[in-house]
């Protein structure tokens, strides 16, 4: 192709000029020589060019066998992790990166822990985890794998959670991913107010990410807890306001017209036991309309600090 | 509210506070007594929070006819088929066992507010320092022609929990294929505002499975009606066509049944129907009418402390009230409950008083899942009970918070029952 073009070239230039035939054939003959010599460094290019892409195909091939050898490495590794007894392992030497899905015993499964912490975006008011983490309106999380049911020391469970756990539940990735599917399925009257995680996925990445703090102590990532900022930022003499708590106990006789004393929940949420702060929090998020719920906001619209307070105070020593 | 010589004026927040000091009534005669009148969401409530608040110290009698007692709010749920009738019936058992209530199975008849006495009909009477009335509604008689008490089971009423919303669930699940159910719905004020549309609701959710060639008809006296464009809205979604409402423009405050014929007249045009529901206009319960204490058709209360305007011994809860701006509901009956447990308690023992707080919220079902409500906070002026901030469902909202709301309103059942009866 690029040969009969550059002659068709020559051919106009040619006839163009009128030129006699003796110069016509020089001049074919110098243009052919020419392009012989064109043609010969192309080929020349080409035949480097090929080698070139042989090596890099050579090159790419071992790299895609490391590529392998390094996935199988690191899933043996998280399988290593998962067993009864955990290997003292950093997680970031011993995870891939990809959002891999591993299969482990029962058909169940750990997702992706950077999608089970957004997941758990929605545990974070009641549950801390990570470096820190204290107790709030429900346990901490660190080291749940493997920790009885309702046996956390200082936190108080209900009823029910604590006698599951005498009955010998113990967390684990079976038994978590029941109780986030359907808590009360699994325990009847447990304090806390979720209805579950239908997704399977959710369920697996939650997992995933909790795995994270539990088990060897390496496990934990020197990360802050996940204590995020405060819904609402109030200044410290609202929080350091200590509730009346006979007050609270005639303003609660308010809430307990749909807030059952004994934890009961069944379509309005329990509110007896939660830390004060996290009372008082959630109370002025109502009050300045930044929780949506139309009943909390005019509830808690009336209220002042000092009310909250003392409903705190009820609230947070209830038995 | 204009006052008169007899009245009691009320005292107001700082006049209440001073009651810190004790007024022991029970000079003589042993422990403070106090007598509540009605065992419902009012006076039910008043009876557990005194017992249970004043720990022993005031001896509390609840005087009730009914040894099972059936919630008027929820009974349409029982027509509509979404709760059975022993799901709304409560017994008084917790009240006696737990909080040592003295639970009388009487009618009370009268009161004799100098010997501060309540008669009982079946003989005796039973002494007071302070009497909590809750004796919630009776029906203004003649208020629809043609109506009498007499007729309450050809033609039921249904607005007192029991065996009249069992009779009208028979009759709705009896009527002929295309039979006609006519309402006649009450005039302002009444017990639970948004009720008779709600039960509109459920009876179109009956008919439109089991029979829906029929129809329902309302003969209506008011303008307008409690969350109307919820209630328009999810009747033409759901049950589109089959109910038709006749306000007052086109004569639907011109009424007269005949329970024998079973025909409603709707400014003169006969309907023959094969359900009627008459909800007649209404009035504090009797008792506060025999004891003096009612100026029209209710009986007027000082916000503060729920007492009587006529007689500071006495207060007065619920339905059954002239208090201001709040609805007659069973929940604005259990929140004015605790405000004059509260002032009870004061008077009779110097335990502390707190500013009155109001409040109510009213949920209504439409069709399966579809809920909503509306709801407000009040406080306590010198003249009268005063809204101070309220809300009401949107028209529009989407199914999963309609959902929610109805799954709140079985939390709000249970929570209020147990508020109730312990």
């Amino acid at each position: 192709m690029i040969l009969s073009v550059l002659g068709g070239v020559a051919l106009v230039l040619g006839t163009a000029y009128g030129w006699t035939a003796r110069d016509h054939r020089d001049a074919e003959l110098a243009a052919l020589t020419d392009r012989l010599a064109q043609v010969e460094a192309r080929s020349a290019s080409l035949s480097e060019q090929a080698a070139q892409v042989s090596e890099l195909e050579a090159k790419l091939s071992e790299l895609e066998a490391a590529l392998v050898a390094a996935q199988e490495e690191a899933e043996a590794a998280r399988q290593a992790a998962l067993a009864p007894t955990p290997v003292i392992e950093s997680p970031a030497e011993s995870e891939p990166e990809e959002d891999t899905v591993v299969a482990v015993a029962d058909g169940l499964e750990f997702g992706d822990p950077e999608q089970g912490k957004a997941v758990f975006g929605q545990c974070s008011f009641c549950h801390k985890i990570g470096q820190g983490a204290q107790d709030g309106i429900g346990p901490h999380l660190n080291g749940i794998f493997g920790r009885r049911a309702g046996a956390h020391e200082g936190f108080k469970y209900s009823e029910d959670m604590s006698m599951m756990g005498a009955d010998g539940l113990t967390w684990n990735l079976e038994t978590l991913n029941a109780y986030l599917e359907n808590p009360k399925a699994l325990v009847s009257r447990t304090r806390m107010n979720f209805a579950g995680l239908e997704e399977e996925q959710d369920r697996a990445d939650i997992l995933a990410y909790l795995r994270q703090f539990s088990a060897s102590p390496q496990n934990i990532p020197e990360a802050a807890p996940t204590a995020q900022a405060r819904e609402v930022e109030l200044p410290d003499d609202i929080l350091a306001i200590v509730g009346d708590t006979d007050y609270g106990e005639y303003l609660s006789s308010e809430c307990k017209t749909c807030h059952q004393q004994d934890g009961t929940d069944e379509g309005i949420p329990s509110i007896t036991q939660w830390p004060t702060e996290d009372f008082v929090i959630a109370m002025h998020a109502y009050k300045q309309k930044l929780r949506p719920h139309p009943v909390m906001q005019m509830m808690a619209g009336r209220l002042s600090a000092e009310e909250i307070a003392a409903l705190a105070a009820y609230f947070g020593n209830l038995d | 509210m204009k006052l008169n010589r007899r009245e009691f004026v009320g005292t107001g927040v700082a006049a209440a506070s001073t009651l810190a000091a004790p007024i022991v009534h029970a000079a003589g005669h042993g422990k403070p007594k106090v007598v509540v009148v009605g065992g419902g969401a009012g006076g039910a409530t008043a009876a557990r929070y005194i017992a249970k608040d004043s720990e022993g110290e005031i001896d509390v009698t609840l005087i009730e006819p009914s040894r099972s007692y059936y919630t008027c709010f929820f009974s349409n749920l029982y027509i509509g088929g979404f709760r059975e009738l022993d799901s709304i019936e409560h017994s008084y058992g917790t009240l006696a066992a737990e909080y040592g209530i003295n639970v009388v199975h009487d009618w009370a008849t009268g009161v004799d507010r100098d010997a501060k006495t309540v008669a009982l009909a079946g003989g005796g009477s039973v002494p007071y320092d302070r009497l909590v009335l809750s004796p919630g509604i009776d029906f203004v008689e003649g208020s629809v022609a043609g109506w009498d008490l007499n007729a309450q089971n050809a033609m039921p009423h249904a607005y007192k929990g029991g065996s009249q919303t069992e009779l009208l669930k028979a009759q709705i699940e009896a009527m002929p294929e295309g039979g006609t159910f006519v309402m006649v719905a009450p005039p302002n004020p009444y017990r639970c505002p948004p009720g008779p549309y709600e039960r509109i609701s459920m009876v179109a959710h009956v008919l439109n499975t089991s029979n829906p060639t029929a129809k329902i008809i309302i003969a209506d006296p008011k303008e307008s009606f409690s969350k109307q464009a919820l209630f328009e809205e999810g009747w033409q979604k759901h049950y589109g066509g089959m109910i038709t409402r006749i306000g007052p423009d086109f004569g639907g405050g011109n009424v007269t049944v005949d329970p024998a014929a079973m025909t409603v007249d709707i400014d003169g045009e006969t309907v023959n129907a094969d359900v009627v529901n008459v909800i007649p206009a209404q009035k504090a319960g009797h008792i506060c009418d025999a004891a003096g204490l009612t100026e029209g058709n209710w009986a007027p209360v000082v916000p503060q402390t729920m007492q009587s305007r006529m007689d500071e011994n006495i207060h007065i809860l619920g339905d059954a009230t002239n208090q201001g701006d709040m609805p007659k509901s069973g929940y604005s009956a259990n929140s004015q409950a605790k405000v004059a447990a509260m002032a009870v308690r004061g008077a009779l023992t110097g335990s502390r008083v707190f500013p009155a707080k109001f409040s109510n919220t009213c949920w209504s079902l439409i069709e399966t899942n579809d809920g909503v409500k509306v709801g407000a906070t009040y406080e306590a002026t010198d003249e009268k009970i005063a809204k101070v901030d309220g809300f009401v469902s949107q028209t529009g909202e989407d199914a999963a918070l309609r959902k929610a709301t109805y799954e709140e309103s079985i939390g709000w059942y249970e929570g209020i029952t147990t508020d109730m009866f312990g």
